[in-house]
């Protein structure tokens, strides 16, 4: 077995698992906002380890290429929609995102 | 089977918890499990695509990927004042 098929399991491999504790997050956590942050690795992470097995094993060409182009898509975007969906939470539970009266702001 | 194809076959056994929260709980919990449900699917089909030494099965992952954000960027719209 080559070293670079070694590295595509174990890269695929993390993959797997990645997307495995992303799932269990959203199926475990007991808050929506607890939720929302279990999608970040699946979709930054994962993608990111799948497009590096993709470009270990076929260089550049037009699947490594794709593959890439999903994992920067995915990294660049999905903040975007995770945003837009506390946003739509915030707004159906108080009718406003922005900080209520009488709500006090967490600061860390 | 190769390592593509049983990465693969276990990111589609992924699909089936996003499933369970797309079919159960508030309307923004089911958004998260389509949400999620996407990504899976477009990683499943990028492993089954190279397990299965398909190349033009990558351009319906890439499709995919796009359709599947700007959808739910729609859906995601309508359920904060609509739905």
């Amino acid at each position: 077995m080559a070293w670079s098929d070694v590295l595509v399991a174990v890269l695929l491999g993390l993959a797997v698992v990645v997307q495995l504790g992303s799932v269990l997050g959203l199926l475990l956590m007991p808050h929506v906002y607890d939720r929302l942050h279990f999608l970040a690795p699946a979709t930054s992470v994962a993608p990111v380890l799948v497009a590096g097995a993709v470009v270990t094993r076929e260089a550049l060409d037009h699947q490594g290429i794709i593959a890439v182009l999903i994992a920067v898509f995915l990294f660049a975007f999905q903040p975007v929609l995770t945003h837009a969906t506390a946003r739509a939470a915030r707004i159906r539970e108080h009718g406003d995102w922005r900080l209520q009266p009488g709500e006090a702001a967490r600061r860390p | 089977m190769n390592a593509w194809l049983w990465a693969g076959a276990s990111t589609l056994v992924l699909l089936v918890p996003c499933a369970v929260r797309a079919l159960h709980g508030s309307t923004v919990d089911r958004l998260l499990g389509l949400e999620l449900g996407g990504v899976v699917t477009a990683l499943a089909l990028v492993m089954l695509a190279e397990g299965f030494d398909r190349s033009i099965y990558f351009d319906l992952a890439l499709v995919f990927t796009v359709l599947s954000f700007v959808g739910n960027l729609v859906l995601v719209r309508f359920v904060e004042r609509w739905v």
